[in-house]
């Protein structure tokens, strides 16, 4: 069982969940504190995606048993919309492509239904646009692109980069990046990363899921976690994950089963 | 069911009901056009699944009421009037009040020279012969009962001409402000404003139409427009069709163009209760272009049929034809779009798409995109999709605070947009925008999840 730390922001504990009456997540516990920065690795099909699925409460994840607590509130009960309100982000392995949606207008739609939420003022189409422009010269995302489609026609790069641009906006609590890294090349890569570090503060914890240690070349976390069906096995230090890059996967499961 | 004798009756039934108020004192030709549409009527065929222009639309509802053109009822209080008169623009505007021209809510001064327009009354009465050499040259005008309608009971409507090389600067709007109040149940309005609208060679326009009913009314509004593209001459042309949701409505446009003329037309239909809009356009000379570009939204106890017909009758001519629908709750939708490319008409160039997006399992659209070629040298295509709004899309959005009603609208709004965007005069394609976000809204809590 986790220690309940004074600083925790997530509690997650027994998290189980099937997808398609396949159950991934087998009894899933992790703590995450205030500002810490937690990289979750695994082989394919130990349930990375599906734990920031179930987080953000994607229809079609069931959770059979255990909880998830944010600041010690049921998340898993709340919409997805009101997950995003209480200052949950996922920056998706795959953004999704919205022909006709205006990102400007997209991204100002989403701000203040987050403020709105928090019970700060909406703010205007003027003061939203200079924010947006200075945001995205942050991320070094060409403004062009916030006149376009929300991601439609976007290369990979401009994708990551459009989903660390709305991460920025709307600030939140807990951001979950879900294979950021993955189809990025090495310059991409260090501009995301960038925008990620720029974005670490005492209040905003951030769970990483990523394949590839490459990733934390550049973003150094504070607690790496290797998930192997549906359960974390083993955590520790940044000094895990270069284990992991060395050796693989295989010592884990080989311990696992010897245990 | 309907049978021919039932169809019979009833337009004879309606023409009895029309023809005291249709135009006194009408010139020969026009006697004898009427005439000719009330034989060919006769001659028709059932208008009902076996016959393809209405397989898929039911008249059936409207043969089972009955009209009157009384000129009384066309008498409108100002209350109603105001309320229905879209926002003043900068526009030449031609208000008809239940098909009835309508002088005092018309602003026609300060048409440059070489522009005609008026009422067709007027027309009629002031140059009956250049309406001659014009009318009916363009339409089959009998080619349905209600065409045929239409012509046999002339009444009023539009007529516009444009003098060779003149360029209109602001627009022409025509508002056809439908009511039928103050009517029983059993007697309701109907009209059948006719318009004539050349442009002769290197002549430029942009011609609004805008249908606005009192909303629980019940009325058949039944119009019929003939257009003339002579060479070089170009139209723009706007319609938003957004009649009482208890009316009956049928629009039939027919378009000639003459080589070099360009025909741009945006198409919205949001409001009747069985909504009919026909479009028939034919190349008659080489290197003419027309693209039409449309977009319904249809919700229960809905109908909406559009019904386009290109004809590429000479060579080099280019033809995009992209209509879009969103259907709810049961509401209904016919797309039938046929292209038909003349042996002689080489190097035609044509595009025919149809995208439908379904929100609730009870809608249903038939659609029909159809190619008929008989050229050898062509580049053609047609396409038709029929969707739902797409849950990792949904997903997205609320994964960013927004809330399932608003990301339903607001994809609703992407899909349909782009129609909107083609219309470019800035006021009216905001005005249609916030109707469409209003009614999007306004619809997207009844659907639910």
């Amino acid at each position: 069982m986790n220690q309940m730390k004074p600083n925790t922001m997530l509690s997650i504990n027994n998290l189980t969940v099937e997808v398609e009456g396949k159950t991934i997540l087998h009894g899933l516990d992790l703590e995450i504190g205030k500002g810490e920065v937690h990289a979750i690795m695994g082989p394919n099909g130990s349930g990375k995606s599906t734990l920031s699925h179930t987080l953000s409460g994607r229809d079609g994840y069931q959770v059979t048993a255990g909880e998830a607590l944010l600041d010690g509130e049921d998340l898993l009960s709340l919409e997805t919309e009101e997950r995003a309100h209480r200052g949950v982000f996922l920056a998706m392995q795959y953004p999704v492509e919205l022909p006709g949606v205006n990102n400007m207008t997209f991204m100002r739609e989403s701000l203040n239904a987050v403020r709105r939420a928090r019970g700060e003022e909406e703010l205007d189409a003027v003061s939203f646009i200079k924010l947006v422009r200075a945001k995205a010269a942050e991320v070094k995302l060409d403004p062009k692109l916030l006149k376009r489609d929300v991601n439609s026609g976007f290369s990979g790069g401009e994708k990551k980069r459009n989903e660390i641009l709305q991460m920025a906006l709307l600030e939140p609590r807990l951001a979950i990046l879900d294979e950021t890294d993955s189809g990025l090349d090495i310059d991409a890569l260090r501009i995301v990363a960038d925008g990620i570090n720029a974005l670490r503060s005492p209040d905003r914890s951030i769970i990483l899921i990523t394949h590839y240690q490459r990733l934390l070349d550049y973003i150094e976390p504070d607690f790496v976690h290797v998930l192997s069906e549906g359960r974390i096995v083993r955590s520790g230090d940044k000094q895990l994950a270069l284990k992991l890059e060395e050796q693989g996967y295989g010592w884990i499961t080989e311990e696992e089963e010897a245990a | 069911m309907i049978t021919l004798d039932r169809q019979h009756s009833w337009f004879e039934q309606q023409l009895a009901a029309g023809r005291a108020q249709s135009l006194p004192q009408a010139p020969q030709w026009l006697q004898l056009a009427r005439e000719d549409a009330i034989e060919a009527a006769t001659q028709l065929p059932l208008h009902n699944r076996q016959h393809e222009a209405w397989r898929y639309t039911s008249i059936e509802g409207l043969l089972r009421a009955s009209f009157t053109g009384d000129e009384q009822a066309h008498q409108q209080n100002q209350a109603t009037i105001d309320d229905l008169l879209p926002p003043e623009s900068d526009s030449h505007r031609v208000v008809l009040v239940n098909g009835q021209f309508n002088a005092r809510l018309s602003t026609l001064a300060d048409l440059p020279p070489g522009v005609r327009l008026e009422s067709l009354r007027t027309a009629l009465a002031a140059d009956p012969d250049l309406l001659a050499s014009w009318f009916g040259s363009i339409a089959n005008h009998s080619e349905s009962i209600f065409s045929a309608l239409n012509t046999a009971l002339i009444n009023d409507g539009l007529f516009i001409h444009i003098d060779q090389d003149i360029e209109l600067q602001q627009p022409i709007e025509v508002v056809y402000l439908n009511s039928g109040l103050n009517l029983s149940e059993d007697k309701q309005l109907m009209m059948h404003p006719r318009n004539l609208v050349v442009l002769q060679p290197g002549a430029k326009a942009t011609l609004v139409e805008r249908f606005v009913g009192a909303a629980p009314s019940r009325y058949f509004h039944n119009n019929l427009t003939e257009i003339s593209l002579q060479q070089n001459a170009a139209l723009k042309h706007y319609r938003i069709q957004d009649e009482s949701r208890n009316a009956w409505h049928l629009s039939s446009i027919s378009i000639e163009q003459q080589s070099h003329s360009d025909y741009r037309g945006v198409t919205l239909a949001f409001g009747g209760a069985w909504a009919r809009t026909e479009y028939h356009l034919d190349f008659n000379n080489e290197h003419a272009s027309c693209a039409l570009h449309g977009l319904y939204l249809v919700g229960d106890k809905q109908l909406t049929d559009f019904h386009l017909t290109v004809k590429h009758r000479a060579a080099d001519c280019r033809s995009r034809e992209q209509f879009k629908g969103i259907l709810y709750g049961g509401g209904r939708a016919v797309f039938d779009g046929h292209i038909l490319v003349d042996k002689d008409a080489q190097r035609s160039d044509a595009q025919l798409s149809n995208h439908n997006l379904m929100l609730t399992r009870d809608a249903e659209v038939d659609t029909k995109p159809t190619l008929e070629i008989y050229a050898d040298d062509v580049k053609c295509s047609h396409g038709t999709t029929i969707g739902q709004l797409d849950p990792q899309q949904l997903f997205y959005m609320r994964s960013r605070g927004i809330d399932e009603t608003t990301a339903r609208s607001m994809l609703c709004q992407g899909f349909a947009q782009e129609i909107i965007d083609q219309i470019d005069l800035q006021p009216l394609r905001e005005q249609a925008t916030e109707r469409l976000v209003a009614s999007l809204e306004r619809v997207q809590p009844e659907i639910g999840r």
